[in-house]
């Protein structure tokens, strides 16, 4: 695990530019049906609490990267970037939801996050062509270069 | 009292170039500015030992009386004839120390700065040896130059006691009653049909909820009938040529085609089948072709609006408000009208735009109905608007029972401008007041980020809002949505001190838009030689000191034209630049600096090229012989006919060619590799170089910076002997193309470099070692940004290079070469 600050994957400075008007949270589609952590509070702890106040919050794998936040942002921070920054951190330290790590390890497998058969079948029913194939050899690849099985293993180490 | 101009005395203290040079250093501390990076001392001891130099001192602060009278005892104990101050800025402080030079009998044009603050201290914070050499060598660049500077005399030319006020909104009213008042002509020019400007469509004003109208009114009906006040409405400048205090204004008068025998008694109107969106309530009613643009209207008259009348280029299809005036005032044959003025001063005061909230999808404005901007309220909620100032949402006309407004719309944000607009935080507290005043069941929420009543009873009426219900939220919404049925809405968002989301269904939404810039500011810019700070709004000569002058001379600024401020600011400002432009007009005289061409008549070829360069026509030839020839009072002291000329026949006084040279060797005299020498014209980029220091932009130590009046100074030649020095690289930095002082001196600045680029290119040379910027006086990072860039190409040429173009340029380097 080489990267252990999530401000190597994200340039802090730009934090500075938030003024919290709350843009973000308030066009939060997740935030506001969870009523959960809204990427403001997350932008704001991030910067005075350091990355460890968030990457243990479950909720933070709620985040669809939709880019609503940043579209709406007045000073156009990326916040998207943070959060998958800041999931990457959080994954690191074995905050990984287990679904999160079925579709990955899915992804490895099949090319694909989800169980395909049910889509073929229904694509048969329409007469269309079966999904093309999927260059798994590829995706394992990126995967082994970037270093996900490595990180997963070491997750698997932690009691 | 009209004061002569100090006459100035010519004994032994004011040398010609014969008379050996007696020069006097100050260094200053600048209190820890300049003494907490600099090792002053050092600098003081170095200054010293350069030649010519017979006496050196170091004071906390040069510029206090104690410093000043230093400066005075020195002149007479060692018999000084030169003074250089390394202080900060010239264009900061050289005026106080000229008068030190002339109250001690020296003619004050054998000073010298040397600015170690703004361009050295000030940028290299943290280097206090790159810092401390290098302000060793801006003093001695600044010793070379006093060696050789000489005695000027200033000619002082009449001032036209008369004065021009662009823009008759409530600046432009009051500057131009306060001129009028001390008995000057004023020219009060207005681009619509009447005065009144933004004040006159808002219904109270904040914090004391007077009626806006009720208090204006009575000041336009003054400057409407004021016998010093000539009003011109449908009016815009398009020309003014000339200097301090000699103007000549060309204005375009749009004709009215309504006669002054107008009673406005709107019988025309009625009459008229024309309609179009009313202009001054916001678009929110409608108005005929023929107008009259509000009732309380100064020029009380209706005009004809052009491009909505069905009478074209003379054909005339429809006469029914011909028909129907009694008064016989409908001419449509009227024309427009050129005017020229002539005035010694100008008045800026041309106002703002409100911000169009449309591209922030978000908040569906012009989408819903419902949701509207302040100003759209303003129209709403006076008593002269559209509804008779009974407040209605637009969808069903009926009164809506909950409204919110949202605040910072199209302010301090990248996505819109930067900038806190000033006024909409009160301007939504008294707008809440008023619906309180007249519906108290409404209810009230405003979504803030920051509430800024810092004003006097600001924040009385802030409390008072609070205290009637008003709820404040803090917290933006992310989105409305509309409920198609009602078209009432929805604002979905986050509570921020209560951590909760919120969703109110509110009756209508005020979106409290911020103010920006004209959108045609940039015409007058170009018309007047004005700058603009990085918003877009006129730049004051100096932010503290001169808040109200520009950076030409003669042309002040009041209002939102300078920058976002409320009524109370605007009057203040307004009156502030009538006194500036007061003072200009009462002496009736005002002096030019002596910064103009001369021609030697016996170096003259004849050739006639700086004729054709120069921008005011200040040149031209002897009829008889084909001489150059200077009209003194028209040169403006660009300096781009002597860098033109060939045959050094122009004598650019205060900067001339020898001058500019002696400073190019001092600066060359050690290291010259390392170093980027930079030509930077007064008005735009050395006040960039400035207002990096002031901004505290940290940028390499190697910059050597010389000032010229404008990059249309800079001869190739003065380029090409750096060269031959050994300097690594040079820049020749002017204003923006069109924004050049000096008319258009700065495309020959362009020319000459094109041609440099293309020399050094045959010659087989690295042709990016000499770089063209242009960099306003707004633009500091941009200036830190060329040096970082120059420098690190520096760093990249190789030993041969350098020799080579020492090679190259090796003939220039005899220093008769330019002069």
């Amino acid at each position: 695990m080489t990267v252990q600050r999530v401000w190597t994957l994200f340039d802090r400075s730009q934090l500075y530019e938030c003024y919290e008007c709350s843009r973000c949270s308030g066009s939060c589609p997740v935030a506001l049906s969870l009523k959960g952590l809204g990427p403001r509070k997350i932008l704001l702890k991030c910067l005075q609490q350091g990355q460890e106040a968030v990457i243990e919050d479950p909720m933070l794998w709620y985040c669809t990267t939709c880019q609503v936040c940043e579209d709406r942002c007045p000073q156009r921070i990326p916040i998207p970037e943070l959060l998958t920054g800041l999931k990457n951190m959080a994954s690191r330290k074995g905050n990984l939801p287990e679904k999160i790590r079925f579709s990955v390890e899915k992804i490895a497998k099949t090319g694909r996050s989800v169980l395909a058969f049910r889509v073929e079948r229904e694509r048969e029913r329409y007469g269309l062509p079966p999904l093309p194939e999927v260059n798994t050899e590829e995706i394992s690849r990126i995967l082994a270069e970037t270093g996900f099985f490595r990180d997963l293993a070491a997750i698997d180490e932690k009691p | 009292m009209p004061q002569e101009p100090q006459a100035l005395k010519s004994d032994e203290r004011n040398p010609t170039a014969s008379t050996k040079p007696r020069i006097g250093v100050f260094v200053c501390h600048c209190g820890l500015n300049i003494g907490n990076t600099v090792d002053v001392e050092r600098v003081a001891r170095f200054a010293e030992g350069l030649p010519d130099v017979v006496f050196c001192g170091a004071n906390l602060y040069t510029c206090s009386e104690p410093g000043q009278e230093e400066i005075k005892k020195a002149v007479q104990d060692h018999g000084l004839n030169r003074v250089v101050v390394a202080s900060c800025s010239p264009r900061l402080h050289e005026t106080t120390f000229r008068a030190v030079c002339r109250e001690s009998g020296l003619n004050p044009y054998l000073f010298e700065m040397a600015n170690i603050r703004e361009h050295c201290s000030w940028v290299h914070l943290h280097d206090r040896e790159g810092a401390t050499s290098k302000a060793q060598d801006l003093v001695e660049m600044a010793v070379a130059r006093a060696r050789l500077l000489e005695p000027q005399t200033e000619i002082s030319v009449p001032v036209t006691q008369r004065a021009l006020v662009i823009g008759g909104g409530v600046a432009g009213i009051q500057a131009a009653l306060d001129l009028a008042d001390s008995g000057f002509k004023v020219y009060l020019v207005e681009r619509s049909a009447s005065i009144g400007g933004r004040m006159a469509q808002i219904d109270k004003t904040f914090p004391t909820m007077d009626c806006s109208i009720c208090i204006l009114a009575p000041k336009m009906v003054e400057v409407g009938r004021h016998p010093d006040i000539e009003l011109l409405t449908l009016s815009e400048v398009e020309q003014v040529e000339g200097y301090v205090g000699n103007f000549r204004v060309r204005v375009r008068k749009k004709a009215r085609y309504v006669t002054n025998a107008c009673t406005s008694c709107g019988d025309c109107a009625r009459v008229c089948p024309q309609i179009a969106p009313d202009e001054f309530n916001a678009g929110l009613s409608t108005r005929r072709g023929i107008f009259i643009p509000f009732a309380q209207a100064v020029p009380s008259s209706y005009v004809i609006d052009m491009n909505m009348c069905l009478n074209k280029e003379g054909i005339v299809a429809c006469d029914k408000c011909l028909q129907e005036c009694k008064a016989d005032c409908i001419d449509f044959s009227q024309g427009g009208k050129t005017l020229y003025l002539d005035v010694g001063a100008v008045i800026v005061a041309t106002g703002v735009d409100v911000y169009d909230p449309t591209p922030l999808t978000e908040f569906g404005y012009r989408r819903f109905p419902n949701v509207i901007t302040s100003l759209e309220f303003e129209r709403l909620i006076n008593a002269g608007g559209p509804s008779q100032g009974r407040l209605i949402r637009p969808s069903d006309r009926k009164t809506p029972r909950k409204v919110a407004f949202l605040q910072c719309i199209g302010s301090r944000s990248t996505r819109s401008n930067n900038y806190c607009s000033n006024i909409c935080c009160m301007n939504t507290i008294k707008d809440t007041l008023l619906i309180k005043e007249h519906w108290p069941d409404t209810e009230i929420k405003v979504f803030y980020i920051d509430i800024r009543a810092f004003g006097k009873g600001f924040e009385d009426l802030f409390r008072r809002a609070r205290r009637e219900g008003v709820e404040f939220i803090r917290g933006i919404p992310g989105e409305i949505v509309e409920d198609p049925d009602t078209n009432d809405l929805i604002l979905i968002g986050e509570n921020m001190h209560l951590g909760e989301w919120y969703k109110y269904q509110v009756d209508m939404a005020v979106l409290s838009v911020g103010i920006e810039p004209r959108n045609d500011s940039k015409v007058l810019q170009h018309i007047l030689n004005l700058n603009t700070c990085k918003d877009g709004f006129f730049l004051e000569a100096h932010p503290k000191l001169k808040p109200v002058d520009t950076a030409c001379r003669g042309v002040f600024l009041a209002g939102c034209a300078e920058g976002p401020k409320d009524i109370k600011d605007s009057v203040t400002q307004a009156s502030a630049a009538a006194s500036r432009a007061g003072i200009l007009l009462t002496k009736g005289q005002v002096t030019v600096e002596a910064v103009t061409a001369r021609v030697n008549p016996e170096l003259c070829k004849a050739c006639g090229a700086c004729v054709r360069v120069c921008p005011y026509h200040a040149i031209r030839r002897n009829e008889e012989t084909g001489v150059a020839e200077v009209i003194e009072a028209s040169c403006a002291g660009c300096g781009t006919c002597a860098a033109e000329c060939r045959f050094a026949a122009i004598h650019m006084r205060h900067f001339d060619d020898h001058q500019i040279l002696a400073q190019l060797e001092a600066a060359t005299r050690e290291h010259p590799t390392d170093k980027v020498v930079a030509f930077c014209c007064n008005w735009c980029s050395y006040a960039g170089a400035d207002f990096a220091g002031v901004s505290r932009i940290q940028y390499p130590t190697n910059a050597r910076i010389i000032r010229t009046m404008c990059s249309g100074r800079v001869h190739r030649d003065f380029v090409r002997y750096a060269f031959a020095r050994g300097a690594g690289a040079v820049l020749v930095s002017g204003c923006h193309p069109a924004d050049c002082h000096y008319i258009n001196a700065n495309m020959q600045t362009e020319k000459r470099v094109r041609r440099l680029w293309k020399e050094m290119k045959r010659y087989g040379l690295d042709s990016e070692r000499l770089q063209l910027a242009w960099v306003s006086a707004a633009e500091g990072q941009r200036f830190a940004g060329i040096m970082e860039r120059m420098s690190e190409h520096l760093k990249r040429i190789p030993e041969e290079e350098i020799l080579k173009t020492k090679q190259a340029y090796e003939r220039f380097l005899k220093a008769g070469a330019v002069a």
